[in-house]
């Protein structure tokens, strides 16, 4: 791959001399429409949100941009702040926007699409009615371009070797702790929070770069065409640059470089001799859509002889880092007092009082529909209380967000065992192993893989089936994701784990191990579980406290022996009269 | 004095063509989770069959069923040639359908030119009544959409397609499993969200500019009236309608049309912020 994006670039910059500079000249635009599509690709092939009035952003900074140069003349001493300024307005705006946003919309549902094509919109109207300040409908006009460099000749040697650097900075990016991130976002956003990641905050960020990358390419652009028009924010580029991104390939690095070179240039070449161009474009789009998410690029994979090795994974480096474990206050207190949840006139919880101990192993049991997840779901942010409140560590937890309460200590196994499916089993611990660890700084730094711990030692000796990091989360077992899962849960290294049906699915023998595995890990580590479990020998081996709930509300609590003797508990599960 | 009731009158029309405008959408949006992002160009559809009727020399009121026929059969082998394969990948239907727009624009524009057009008046003359006089074709389309509305909402209660509907929505597969033909029903909502967007040209024509590229202000206004009224009841469309149709008349009137679709697009992510599943939901 290396070698080939050598080769691309040398031939890139071979091309004034093959092909002469108004060629070159030509293709420097579709080049700077190449760096806004990489910047599309990084947020929907990515990230998984699709953004799709990018010309917006692109078009902000070429209006800065041209006016920064009509300003500034000659000088490069004034003029280079105010570029800087030009491709920074882009990011910041996009970032505000994104963090408004995705603080409310967890997913990749239509809205935020369609919220940036109304930006645009509004971009496009601000463009042509505010005359003096972009020049209206005619555009902005008579820009010098960047001093000393000739728009037609040098500029294009500017314009390749940026788009090397947006290319490699965009590279590391991917390889970084943030792009295994965005990709986690992409696959499983619930899960994310759940360990305890606000993914509001790394959405904005990769949208806020792509935009970024979209102002610098406005830049150049305005010194290459001297002029902005109001075109340049509106949605009919930004519907094409989606168009490049999707057919070259949102998931590769170039190929919406190559998307939008290719099918921009013959675009321009054929929109007025060949009427029916743009439905052709269109319809290989659906065709892209429908059957070929990953674009030429990814045709180009398939063909390459590359393909007939195994897949390319990233090579797992070795986990020589010990990280300490995290300090947790001690005195772990959990208490539900008198919570009720409805929903549509159905009563979910009916007035739930518990009091969690501080440490050991306590289990939920009691009927379907007892309202046993439930209690998870509203403990962990995902359900709201309809009244009372949550108590944990004196602190009222009731309606945090789900990130919220993981960050303090509070981590959750799903029902249905929920991991990140095209992600790795090593890099499905790493994000585990980065919850509420990893800095700022070391989202960008590689570092952050080679981390290891002393839990993930102890798992390591009891899953040894997780011992292979480079296997797909999606081809194991689901016993096997079971046991993922798990891991995950006690890598976040939680004062407080909840565990939901933590053995089903799983055999006799698995079974076994997963209670030695639970027993074992909060004796050595000292966290307190609280587990759901229908499996009452599971229960007996593990529990020394038991909790039954019944139509919402605890109907009895104690150890194995009193809650079996208990004469309530035994109408509601053999069914005699109450 | 004249002003209140000019300015109540525009805006019971906004609100009313609006209403016309966004049940396609709803419709698609609500019942299927697909977001037709198509749906202003069966609106652009709509209006050039009018342009076409009127080409052709031939009665007005025939561009009707030209549009309801075209939509139809458009919005047929949409649903069976792209959608029906995307149903549980909602994001993929968002980008289909968006290639799809761009290609129906791109056909208009060949068949049509990109040229505006403008329609005849069907009913032209003024009604006078409260000190104003009012466009007697706006007053005939208030009219006939109320009434439309009201047929729908009466339908939808009480026939047997409309429980069918409400049980696809709530769980197909269980729908799908007492014998309701939910892959039928699924193309007959989507075929009736397209009719419904094209009846809406057809009866906007006269009013507006017809050009390749209306469509999208339709997605958009469309787009902001499910934001704010949320999905599912009639009651949340209108409410819709009302607060996104008074805010662009009342700012436009006031400061503009940039104005007008600023504030619209200001409480549109307020909404998305503080009420993300529209006015009407709890919390």
């Amino acid at each position: 791959m290396v070698s080939a994006r050598l080769a691309l670039f040398a031939i890139l910059l071979a091309v004034p001399l093959i092909w002469g500079s108004f060629t070159a000249y030509q293709l420097g635009l579709f080049l700077l429409y190449g760096i806004v599509a990489q910047g599309i690709a990084l947020c929907w092939g990515r990230a998984g949100f699709l953004p799709l009035g990018q010309a917006l952003f692109f078009g902000i900074g070429a209006y800065l941009g041209g006016g920064a140069m009509k300003f500034a003349g000659e000088s490069w001493l004034v003029l280079s702040p105010l570029l800087v300024g030009a491709c920074l307005v882009p990011a910041l705006l996009a970032w505000a926007i994104g963090i408004l946003v995705f603080n409310r919309q967890v997913g990749n549902g239509p809205y935020f699409a369609l919220i940036t094509l109304a930006l645009s919109m509004l971009g496009l109207q601000l463009a042509n009615s505010l005359e003096w300040l972009t020049g209206g409908f005619n555009g902005m006009t008579g820009i010098p371009g960047l001093p000393g460099i000739d728009s037609y000749g040098g500029l294009y040697y500017v314009i390749v070797p940026v788009l090397a650097l947006t290319t490699l900075a965009l590279a590391h990016l991917l390889r970084s702790p943030f792009g295994q991130l965005l990709s986690a976002i992409a696959q499983n956003e619930e899960r994310l929070q759940f360990l305890g990641f606000r993914t509001s905050g790394f959405k904005a960020l990769a949208f806020a770069i792509s935009a970024g990358l979209a102002g610098i390419a406005g830049v150049l652009f305005a010194a290459h065409d001297g002029i902005v028009t109001p075109q340049s924010v509106g949605y009919l580029l930004s519907a094409e640059l989606v168009i490049w991104t999707a057919v070259g390939g949102r998931s590769s690095l170039l190929g919406p470089v190559i998307g939008a070179v290719l099918i921009g240039y013959l675009t321009a070449e054929l929109r007025d001799t060949f009427p029916y161009w743009e439905i052709v474009v269109a319809s290989v789009f659906i065709v892209v859509v429908l059957r070929f998410p990953n674009g030429i690029a990814g045709l180009g994979e398939r063909l390459s002889w590359l393909s007939r090795r195994s897949l390319p994974r990233q090579a797992n480096p070795e986990r020589d880092i010990a990280i300490a474990p995290l300090e947790r206050e001690e005195g772990t207190t959990l208490s539900f007092q008198d919570v009720h949840v409805r929903m549509n006139g159905v009563r979910i919880l009916n007035g739930l009082d518990l009091s969690i101990r501080a440490r050991g192993i306590q289990c939920i049991i009691g009927p379907n529909g007892a309202g046993k997840t439930s209690a998870f779901n509203v403990l962990t942010g995902r359900l709201p209380a309809t009244s009372g409140e949550i108590v944990w560590r004196g602190r009222p937890i009731a309606g945090r967000k789900p990130f919220r309460v993981a960050r303090l200590g509070i981590a959750r196994k799903f029902q249905v065992p929920s991991v990140f499916p095209d992600l790795t089993v090593g890099q499905n611990i790493d994000i585990a192993l980065w919850a509420n660890r990893l800095s700022f700084v070391q989202l960008f730094s590689l570092g952050a893989y080679r981390w290891r711990t002393a839990v993930l030692a102890s798992l390591e000796r009891l899953f040894p089936e997780l011992a292979d990091p480079s296997v797909l989360a999606r081809e194991l077992s689901l016993g096997q994701r079971q046991m993922l899962e798990f891991a995950m849960t006690n890598l976040v290294e939680p004062q407080l784990m909840l565990l939901d049906e933590p053995c089903a699915g799983l055999s006799t023998e698995e079974t076994s191990r997963m209670i030695e595995a639970i027993s074992a890990l909060a004796t050595e580590y000292g966290w307190a579980v609280l587990i759901i479990e229908h499996d009452m020998r599971v229960v007996e081996r593990l529990s020394d406290h038991v909790y039954v709930l019944h139509l919402g509300a605890r109907l009895a609590e104690g150890s194995m022996e009193a809650i079996k003797a208990d004469e309530a508990v035994r109408a509601i599960y053999s069914g005699g009269s109450k | 004095m004249e002003m209140f009731p000019l300015y109540a009158m525009n805006l019971l029309y906004t609100i009313a063509t609006l209403g016309l405008i966004v049940l396609g959408l709803a419709v698609v949006f609500g019942f299927l989770g697909v977001m037709n992002m198509a749906h202003g160009e069966f609106i652009m559809i709509g209006a050039y069959s009018a342009v076409f009727v009127q080409q052709a020399g031939y009665y007005p009121l025939l561009a009707i069923p030209l549009a309801l026929v075209v939509c139809a059969i458009v919005g047929w082998l949409v649903e069976w040639g792209i959608v029906r394969h995307l149903y549980r990948r909602p994001f993929d239907t968002l980008l289909a359908t968006w290639g799809l727009a761009i290609l129906m624009r791109k056909c208009i524009e060949i068949a049509f030119g990109r040229k505006y057009r403008s329609i005849d008046q069907i009913l032209p003359g003024t009604v006078g009544f409260a000190g104003i006089d009012y466009p007697s074709y706006r007053l005939a389309l208030m009219v006939a959409i109320a009434l439309f509305f009201a047929a729908l909402f009466i339908w939808y209660r009480r026939s047997n397609t409309g429980a069918r509907i409400k049980a696809m929505m709530s769980n197909p597969e269980l729908a799908a499993a007492v014998g309701i033909d939910t892959a039928r029903l699924a193309r007959g909502a989507f075929v009736f969200g397209t009719c419904s967007a094209g009846l809406a040209g057809v009866l906007m024509a006269p009013l507006v500019r017809v050009e390749p590229y209306m469509g999208i202000d339709y997605l958009l206004s469309s787009f902001f009236v499910l934001v704010v009224g949320g999905l599912g009841s009639i009651q949340g469309l209108v409410t819709g309608a009302a607060v996104i149709g008074g805010t662009n008349v009342s700012i436009s009137t006031l400061s503009g049309a940039t104005g007008g679709y600023l504030a619209v697009l200001l409480i549109s992510i307020v909404f998305l912020w503080l009420k993300p599943n529209g006015i009407y939901s709890r919390g």
